[in-house]
């Protein structure tokens, strides 16, 4: 049994050899595609909140004409917001979030005074 | 000049555009109000708003022309004083005082304000809702002392309304720069269940079932029923729950809901209300931060127009409201936020995606206030 167990940790040892090689192949393009991974999961704020906001679309340009006389008018809901919409600051809640689950009522169990404290607290 | 009038369609985010306006002194014209609409034009609830805001300045011009379609607007100075008003009952007292809330610290004299109207309904953050949470939350901008306080006086339930509340807010030179970057553990959890015009053991009923669902969180909690009657109860009947979780550093979360107003929907049970209330709780607990997500706009604007030095809160989650806000910020103050999102991790069970905002004030002093 020693016999074998020997070879086992030598087979280890070669396949261990090899991840390492493995590992290294493809360095750049790993780091490039976690970096692309962690933007895709990230978005940028900033640019959510500051940048989207430059196109305001002329909505007369987009009216139809009938005859050239009548335009069609329709309700703005094509519009990115809708500039005519309630005005309320309540934020509904998240309807995929199911609060009779267990495993969503786990998710939060840490926020309570109950819950699991950091070492440092 | 100009260059200092700001231009928007449409009459959503009405209120964050005519307060900004009025603190910042800068002109707006909102067009384009409900154009399209059947019905255009201004609503009666936003023309009792614009008279609560001439009521709270001087020297305020409004200018609305013949269909309520474009409303130009140049703010005067913030008076203040004791007004008295009566608003509109398409709307709660809640989205009249949430205005008055983000301009009262910065009248000339202390704002003394009687408001009549519908004190709780479905939509709007009910006043119950803000004296738990806004409140606080102002203080932590030392906005604080004698004659700080909203206080129920009597109950109105929506459609009827009825109600009247009552609100003063000292006046201050100076907003103190914050760093709200750690809200700590929830200690406990206070409530309000609310019942006027039906039997007052539908408050207990709801306390029953909120209770039956945080209770498996922590023990501290107490719901307080209130059950007003007579000339204090309003025109309408209803009840409904405010749920506010208090943590170790003085944050608070809330959540709430109201009944369905008579002949407005399918009725609902209380014990219905009070469990769904209790779970818009969590929600909000799992949302966290150091402030609540519907006063997330109110502590950015103190963060604005704080003194010139950085002020750090972490939120939740941007509800669109609040990124509007924060578009208004730079349109009217020039002034934009760093945006952090700190991820949570994976074996931590403290809910969702934090936000950490943070900015330099613009070192707004209050040149109404005078100087004793």
């Amino acid at each position: 049994t020693k016999q074998t167990a020997s070879e086992s940790e030598e087979e280890e040892k070669e396949e261990e050899e090899e991840g390492a090689l493995r590992w290294k192949e493809g360095l750049q393009q790993k780091a490039s595609e976690a970096f692309l991974r962690q933007q895709e999961a990230a978005p940028n704020l900033r640019k959510l909140v500051y940048g989207s906001v430059a196109e305001a679309a002329d909505s007369e340009d987009e009216e139809e004409e009938l005859g050239g006389l009548f335009r069609v008018s329709r309700p703005q809901n094509s519009k990115k917001f809708q500039a005519n919409a309630l005005d309320c600051s309540r934020f509904n809640p998240d309807a995929s979030h199911d609060w009779d689950l267990e495993e969503m009522l786990n998710s939060i169990r840490d926020c309570f005074v109950t819950g699991k404290w950091d070492e440092n607290q | 000049m100009a260059s200092h009038r700001l231009t928007y369609d449409g009459c959503n985010f009405f209120r964050q555009r005519l307060v900004l306006s009025t603190l910042s002194g800068k002109r707006v014209k909102i067009k384009n109000i409900r154009s399209k609409d059947d019905d255009p034009g201004l609503r009666d609830f936003e023309a009792s708003f614009i008279r609560l805001l001439d009521k709270v300045t001087n020297g305020s011009r409004i200018e609305i022309n013949q269909t309520g379609t474009v409303l130009f607007y140049q703010p005067g100075l913030l008076h203040g004083g004791p007004i008295e008003h009566d608003c509109n009952t398409q709307r709660s007292i809640g989205y009249y005082l949430e205005a008055l809330l983000m301009l009262a610290p910065f009248m000339k004299t202390s704002l003394k304000a009687t408001l009549r109207g519908v004190t709780n309904d479905p939509s709007d953050p009910t006043v119950d809702m803000l004296k738990s949470t806004a409140l606080p939350l102002m203080k932590q901008f030392g906005i604080d002392g004698e004659g700080f306080e909203l206080k129920v006086l009597k109950r109105g339930m929506a459609p009827g309304g009825g109600g009247e509340v009552f609100f003063t807010c000292p006046v201050r030179r100076t907003i103190r720069p914050v760093q709200l970057t750690d809200p700590g553990k929830i200690k406990r959890i206070r409530g309000v269940a609310y019942s006027v015009r039906v039997s007052p053991q539908m408050a207990n009923r709801i306390v029953e079932a909120a209770r039956g669902v945080l209770n498996q969180f922590i023990p501290d909690i107490y719901i307080h029923t209130d059950h007003m009657k007579g000339p204090n109860s309003g025109k309408s009947p209803g009840f409904g729950l405010t749920l506010v979780a208090e943590t170790l550093n003085g944050s608070f979360l809330s959540a709430e809901m109201a009944s369905t107003p008579q002949g407005q929907g399918d009725p609902i049970l209380p014990e219905d209300l009070g469990r769904n209330c209790a779970k818009l709780l969590l929600e909000e607990v799992y949302r966290g931060g150091c402030v609540d997500s519907s006063n997330q706009s109110l502590a950015l604007l103190l963060m604005t127009l704080g003194q010139q030095d950085v002020s750090k809160v972490l939120l939740g989650p941007l509800p669109p409201y609040t990124i509007e806000f924060l578009r208004h910020i730079r349109d009217f103050f020039q002034i934009m936020f760093k945006i952090e999102v700190q991820k949570s991790s994976e074996d931590s069970r403290k809910g969702g995606d934090k936000i950490l905002m943070t900015c330099v004030g613009v070192g707004y002093s209050n040149i109404n206030k005078t100087i004793k």
